[in-house]
């Protein structure tokens, strides 16, 4: 049975329609991840889904019931906010206690959830702080902790490692996906940061103007887009996109041309306008003489370490490569580059859907 | 001010002079007379015979008067009755104007006239309110089947026609003041409040209250000041009567100086209420510091 689902979910406010019939299933012990840019309608969902928003069209499900108009505490969920929400004036242990106060539990099992919890998330020595003496780390850890106590069938977290400096970033959401792991509690988090994405998520679902682009793991995302915009929304630096035209069997664009990968060969007719794309380290240095190198020349290098990012000019196209640190080249030079056929993406210009499916 | 050359701040003084000179006719000149004769024997109706220093005779004569005493127990009883009652209902139409629902930012601006009016002018409308036979009050309370209430002729209602009237006018200020500190709460606690299944009188008395205290304090502070102050609505409307039953500290003051032309015990008096509020703002500074603190 699936934990959460959403049938043509729709969110108005007022004449505004924001989020356009969004289908999604979630499973079980789920991780899934909303990812896309700001303003595309992620917070709207994730508000819905804990009740903190009406529903203007569409089923909503969380558990095999239909919650459209169950009120946000009778929903199974627990939600952890972008800025914490802690209540100012409690400290650690009373913010929990708080939480589970509804539950009525009795004393002795509010103590062991609260000891359990902090001893979980390290927080047994700051459970008589309040949050104003607490690190941002430390807040976001408490506001995890609000959430676990109450041992929810759902988590629902808004952007939680926004407001952390890029190394705590990577040490709690490190903490966040060992947590999945340990209570294999179902999950839908909200980022527009495609790291957190793909290093947190079972199924990312990703999100332009209130529609769903594609849903799919991390390796689908990432290897088979659907659309142009998934194709360059994931992945850094971005999948070079050259516009093209089926010419007589191959793709020509300005001052370029390739072969038709064989997969593609019944999917594109003569004189479609299609888009090629190309990740920047599936363009590979060549030598002059191999077939399909092409020239281009240096703009820019970026030197990072073990790799480099080359800026390069092909005929009119900016293209990016990624290329292995020692083989890179300085401004100025001309080099020859190839394409990595097999890891060609084509998608129609008109449509943005790719012709891989 | 080290940058300010000397010239400069020649003019600097001034221009500061009429202001200094308001300043010390109307507030600081007063003062030091009431404390010069605080220690004087002068009536007012012997204008001509030396005001002969007396010492300490006229605080004396202050402290272990009864009726002193007594405005002072009616000052604070007046207090307690409008600050409790004023505090709940601020807090309570506060809590109704900040929903976010139509025409509530309207029903603000409209409930916060009657602090904008002047005391005296309060007063005069509670006193139509309240007028025996004719006033309007009586004659709604009857439609209630409610009897004839003497309200400002009956020693019994008379202190709470007067509150009633300092309610109508200081509720808003409550209201006011609470209202603002109520819109700066950030709201996702609510909503984690509201997804965790806090009812709603968990969360006002546990996350709304406690984050307004301090404000609460505050507000409940400047009422009490003022309260202590009160006069206009109770001159207009019973004169410290009936009886003395309305006779708070600044009414026993106004009697002893005017009525009695008792200048040096009604300014001895006055200086004694001052050091009361004085001891009332260090405390109330003293206790906030410990707040702040713990
Ligand atoms: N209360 C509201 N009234 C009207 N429009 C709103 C309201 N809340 C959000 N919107 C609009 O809905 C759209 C989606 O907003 P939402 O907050 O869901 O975006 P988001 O994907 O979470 O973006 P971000 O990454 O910036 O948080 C935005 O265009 C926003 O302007
Ligand atoms: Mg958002």
């Amino acid at each position: 049975m699936s934990a959460i689902t959403l049938n043509n979910v729709i969110k108005r406010y007022g004449a505004v329609q924001v989020v356009h019939g969004v289908d999604l299933d979630i499973e079980q012990g789920e991780f899934v991840v909303l990812l896309g840019p700001s303003g595309c309608g992620k917070t709207t969902t994730l508000r819905m889904v804990a009740g903190l928003e009406d529903v203007s069209g569409g089923e909503l499900s969380i558990g095999g019931r239909v919650v459209n108009d169950v009120a946000p505490k009778d929903r199974g969920v627990a939600m952890v906010f972008q800025n914490y929400a802690l209540y100012p004036h409690m400290t650690v242990r009373q913010n929990m206690e708080f939480a589970l106060r509804p539950m009525k539990l009795p004393k002795a099992e509010v103590d062991r959830r609260i000891g359990d919890t902090a001893e979980i998330l390290g927080l047994s020595e700051l459970l008589a702080r309040r949050p104003a003496q607490l690190s941002g780390g430390q807040r976001q850890r408490v506001a995890m902790g609000r959430a676990m106590v109450r041992t929810p069938d759902v988590f629902l977290f808004d952007e939680p490692l926004s407001n952390l400096d890029a190394k705590l970033r990577t040490q709690v959401r490190w903490e966040i996906g060992k947590l999945h792991q340990r209570l294999g509690t179902t999950v839908l988090y909200v980022t527009h940061d495609q790291v957190e994405a793909m290093t947190l998520a079972d199924k990312i679902v990703i999100m332009r103007d209130g529609h769903v682009e594609q849903v799919g793991t991390p390796e689908e995302v990432y290897g088979n887009p659907r659309t142009t915009f998934v194709a360059t929304f994931i992945g850094s630096p971005s999948m070079n996109m050259i516009e093209a035209r089926v010419d007589s069997g191959r793709l020509v664009a300005a001052g370029l041309s390739a072969a038709i990968p064989a997969r593609f060969a019944d999917k594109v007719s003569e004189g479609q306008a299609v888009t090629l794309g190309i990740r920047p380290v599936e363009l590979k240095i060549a030598s002059g003489d191999e077939p399909g190198a092409m020239q281009a020349q240096v703009e820019v290098t970026e030197y990072l370490g073990n790799e480099a990012l080359l800026d390069l000019r092909v005929g009119s196209h900016e293209l990016v490569a990624e290329v292995p640190a020692d083989q890179r080249a300085d401004p100025g030079d001309m080099i020859h580059i190839r394409l990595n056929e097999a890891a060609i993406h084509l998608f129609d210009t008109a449509s943005g859907q790719s012709l891989a499916h | 001010m080290a940058y300010i050359r000397k010239r400069n701040r020649r003019i600097f003084l001034i221009f500061l002079l009429p202001a200094m000179l308001v300043l010390f006719l109307t507030t600081i000149y007063p003062m030091i007379y009431a404390g010069y004769l605080s220690f004087r024997s002068y009536d007012l109706a012997k204008l001509f015979v030396p005001r002969v220093f007396v010492g300490w005779s006229n605080y004396a004569e202050v402290i272990g008067s009864s009726e002193f005493i007594h405005s002072l127990i009616t000052t604070f009883k007046l207090m307690a009755m409008t600050l409790s009652v004023q505090l709940v209902l601020g807090v309570g139409i506060a809590l109704i104007v900040t929903q976010k629902l139509p025409g509530m930012p309207l029903a603000r601006t409209l409930l916060m006239i009657p602090m904008m009016i002047s005391p005296v002018i309060v007063g005069l409308v509670w006193l139509f309110l309240y007028f025996p036979e004719l006033g309007y009050l009586n004659y709604f309370l009857s439609f209630l089947g409610i009897e004839s209430i003497p309200w400002i002729t009956s020693t019994n209602w008379a202190l709470w026609a007067i509150a009633i009237a300092d309610i109508w006018q200081w509720t808003p200020f409550v209201m006011m003041g609470t209202a603002a500190a109520l819109q700066s709460l950030s709201p996702e606690p609510y909503e984690a409040a509201m997804i965790d299944g806090n009812s709603r009188w968990d969360v006002f008395t546990r996350v709304t209250l406690p984050q307004l205290k301090p404000v609460l304090v505050s507000l409940m502070f400047l009422r009490a000041i003022d309260a202590f102050k009160i006069y206009d609505i109770i001159f207009v409307l019973t004169k410290g009567g009936p009886g003395d039953s309305t006779e708070v500290l600044s009414m026993f003051i106004y009697r002893q100086s005017f009525t009695f032309w008792r200048m040096g015990v009604g300014a001895a008096a006055s200086f004694v209420s001052l050091v009361i509020i004085v001891v009332l703002i260090t405390l109330f500074f003293k206790s906030l510091q410990r707040e702040q603190h713990a």
